[in-house]
This record gives structure tokens, C-alpha cells and sequence, in this order.
């Protein structure tokens, strides 16, 4: 057999080019739960998730070349693709009437599940302290962008500010997560 | 056209995919050929990442509903047409229609059903079957190890289980070995040759239900899969099943061993 388990991640996307379904397979293998995980977490709905989650790995399967390795790193890639899938989804006129009866149980519960629920990885501890380091109105614009699927357009509605006041606040609170995970010593986000 | 500036400004934002749709358009372009920005939109989605990045439990059949489409679109209009399939050794064009035949949405329907059934089960079950197959032994060595090999070096590992699959007549129909990280192998098979628009699927049993591992194919050979979680399987069965698989056993068992 091929010993996919020990492949890097671009020898696996360049098996991916060669047609190869097993590197494919140990790509989700290493990475689905990451993809799906997300999806769920900005859609809500599992089914959805599922949907978003085959059309990131159908992506992948058919155009792998869209993954640049000197850009980042392969998760990264695949939970962009997993998140632009499911805002997508969320943004349709299907999805926002779930949506909306979600909202209010998942407004009432972010700060929880920002605390308590992102990731196992080694930069869970350093990404929670980025994140209580973040002023609270920061890191609300945040959670309502990336996790709730809104626009900043929505995000300055929903918090009752000015468009450019939320742009601020999400570019800010940003940077200091990134300065944050560079001291940290975490790869990719210098 | 966007200024270096405007879009400086809005890359965080982009890198949620929180810009409204005209905006988001016009900081593309404009990313697209500006090198800082790219490395500033890459570093920030890395950040984004880091945030977004929380593991769950994949959906038991999800796997199987993305080969099968990936087996589908060769039907339709997609430009790639894999060589190497899941399953056991290569299998022809006509084997890969009637795997088709069993959509994707079929797949869902029955493993929507199977997904609440199994839902108490917290394990992480992934399978890879290897096919023997001439343009992967171009790959680089890392990739390039024939399952020959990785058979005899799971036979050569002292802590390797042996588990004989026999038929409900005590017929010995296959033997896998098992590596204690999860690993298995096919070492052999005396089950015959399916007809088109049939496939053997390997099953572990978890807490007494039936997880799929995978399919191996109409003529099963060269096999390889990886089964990981807590608690482990307790028996491997093998049933027939249509072409394209099933999330729950849709005929009896016709070979089970114990682990």
C-alpha cells in the first residue's frame, strides 16, 4: 500500500492531482472532522454541514491545484473553502429562516462556546488567550461575522454602530489575535 | 478599481467573509495583483483558521456520499476521471457505472437513518483501501511502498491480531491483520468474484452495531484501512452490498470474525 498516513499534506494534494482517491481519503481522514466541525458550527444544521463538508472535498478532488502550499497551510485552506461554503449556504433564502430561530439561543450561548469550544489543536490555549485578550466589543463583531455568517453591514445593525466603527473593530481585534499567535510562535499567521 | 489603502482596510473583514458581495468582488481584483495583500489576506485567514478550527465527529456514511459523487460526476460533465478507486483491486469502467447508479442523495436517505442508530457511538472510523495500481508507483517513495509490502511488514510486527473471517459454515473465507495504531490488511481471500453492481463492504462491530469500514470491491485484493477510536471493533464482518455501498448491512453476514 501506499503509506499516506505518512505523507505531508502537499504530497497528498499532489497525489490528489494523480487521480489518487486513497490520498483523498486520508486528506478527510486528517482533516473532514476540522471542515465538518466548522460548517456545523457557522450553519447550525448537520445536514448542511454534511452538504458543505462534499462540496470542499469535491473542490479539492477536482481542482487541487487551487491549493498553494506556499500560502498556507492545507487546513487552512480547507476550513476557508468549509467557511465560504457555509456562509454561502447560510446567506441563502433558504437557510435564513433557520437561521433567524437559531439566532437567539446561539447569541445567548457565544461567549460560552468562544471559550469552550474551539479546537484541541496545540493552539487552543494560545488562541483562548487572544481571545480574552480582545475588548468585549471586539470580539463580538468577530463572533457575528465568523461564526453567525453576518456582513459587517449586518454585524453594524445588529450592535447598533456605525459600518466603519465595526470595520475597525473587526480589523483591530484581528490584528491582535494574529500578534498574539506570531509571539506564540504559531506558523503562517506572521 | 479599489486603492491599495481601501483595500488594505477591508482584508480582516474579507478574511471572515463578511464583506458584502460588490465590495468583496473589488478587493479580489485588487488582491490579485498586489502581493502584500496577499500575504496579509493569507496571514489573517490563518488566523481565521485558527479560530474556526474545532473537531467533530464525522458523520458515519459522509466519506461514502463523496466517493460516490466523485464516482457519479465522471458520468456528467467533470474533467477528471480518477484511476485509482476505493475499493479493492482496480476496478473496470463498467464496475464504476453501476457504483454510480446509487446516488449520493440515496446514500444520504439511508444514512440519515443510520446516523441517529449511531449516534451514541463516539468514535472516529476512517478507512483508505489501496489499489494496486501503476500510476501511484510513480509517486515519491514515501508514497510508493506496495501493499506487499505493508502486508508482511504488519505480519513481521510482534504485536500484530491475526483475525480469520469464516463463513456461518465455518468456511474460511478471508484473514485480515490488524496493527494495535488501527491499521489493517487484507492477507488473504478465498471469497469469489461478485457480479457487476456488487461489492464485498467490511464491517467492525462497535457496541454490538455494524460501522462501516469500507467497500473492497467486486474481487477483493489489495486492501487497506485504518480504524481508529475508542472503543475499537470486536469483529470484522463482510457482507454484499450494491456497487456504490450501504451506511447499515442490507443482507446477511457471510463471513465474521472475532477480534
Amino acid at each position: 500500500m501506499q503509506e499516506f498516513s505518512e505523507a505531508s499534506d502537499a504530497q497528498l494534494v499532489t497525489s490528489i492531482g494523480r487521480y489518487s482517491e486513497v490520498a483523498l481519503a486520508e486528506v478527510y481522514r486528517r482533516h473532514g472532522g476540522a471542515v465538518y466541525g466548522l460548517a456545523r458550527r457557522v450553519l447550525n444544521n448537520a445536514t448542511e454541514a454534511e452538504d458543505a463538508t462534499q462540496e470542499v472535498f469535491l473542490r479539492l478532488w477536482n481542482q487541487p491545484d487551487r491549493f498553494d502550499p506556499t500560502r498556507g497551510s492545507l487546513r487552512s485552506f480547507l476550513l476557508a473553502q468549509s467557511h465560504a461554503r457555509a456562509v454561502d449556504a447560510i446567506r441563502s433564502l433558504n437557510s435564513r429562516r433557520v437561521r433567524e430561530s437559531n439566532d437567539a439561543v446561539k447569541t445567548a450561548r457565544a461567549e460560552y462556546d468562544m471559550q469552550h469550544e474551539v479546537g484541541d489543536l496545540a493552539v487552543t490555549h494560545h488562541v483562548a488567550r487572544a481571545l480574552g485578550e480582545l475588548p468585549e466589543e471586539e470580539r463580538r463583531a468577530i463572533e457575528l461575522a465568523y461564526f453567525e455568517g453576518h456582513t459587517y453591514v449586518e454585524v453594524a445593525k445588529i450592535l447598533n454602530q456605525p459600518e466603519g466603527t465595526v470595520k475597525s473593530r473587526i480589523r483591530n481585534g484581528m490584528q491582535r489575535m494574529r500578534s498574539v499567535l506570531v509571539e506564540a510562535g504559531i506558523r503562517g499567521v506572521e | 478599481m479599489m486603492t491599495h489603502d481601501e483595500a488594505s482596510e477591508l482584508l480582516a473583514v474579507l478574511a471572515l467573509d463578511a464583506l458584502e458581495d460588490g465590495e468583496r468582488t473589488e478587493i479580489e481584483a485588487h488582491v490579485a495583483q498586489c502581493p502584500r495583500c496577499q500575504r496579509e489576506l493569507d496571514a489573517l485567514r490563518e488566523v481565521a483558521s485558527a479560530l474556526g478550527d474545532s473537531v467533530e465527529v464525522l458523520p458515519e456514511g459522509l466519506w461514502t456520499s463523496i466517493s460516490s459523487r466523485i464516482h457519479e460526476d465522471q458520468n456528467g460533465d467533470a474533467p477528471r476521471t480518477p484511476e485509482l478507486l476505493i475499493g479493492g483491486l482496480s476496478e473496470s469502467t463498467r464496475s464504476l457505472q453501476a457504483r454510480r447508479a446509487l446516488s449520493s442523495r440515496k446514500v444520504r436517505s439511508v444514512v440519515a437513518s443510520f446516523s441517529a442508530l449511531a449516534a451514541a457511538a463516539i468514535i472516529v472510523l476512517a478507512f483508505s483501501l489501496a489499489s494496486a495500481n501503476g500510476h501511484v508507483s510513480r509517486l515519491n517513495s514515501a508514497l510508493s511502498k506496495s501493499a506487499n509490502d505493508a502486508v508482511l511488514a504488519a505480519l513481521a510486527n510482534p504485536k500484530h491480531t491475526l483475525v480469520d473471517l469464516k463463513s456461518p459454515s465455518q468456511v474460511e473465507l478471508a484473514q485480515f491483520v490488524l496493527l494495535p495504531d488501527g491499521r489493517g490488511y487484507l492477507v488473504k481471500s478465498n471469497m469469489p468474484s461478485l457480479a457487476s453492481g456488487e461489492t464485498y463492504q467490511l464491517w467492525g462491530v462497535i457496541n454490538g452495531r455494524p460501522i462501516s469500514i469500507g467497500l473492497m470491491g467486486r474481487s477483493p485484493g489489495l486492501v487497506t484501512f485504518t480504524v481508529s477510536g475508542n472503543p475499537s471493533p470486536s469483529e470484522l464482518d463482510v457482507t454484499v452490498e450494491p456497487s456504490g455501498g450501504s451506511s447499515i448491512p442490507s443482507s446477511p453476514v457471510i463471513a465474521s470474525g472475532a477480534v
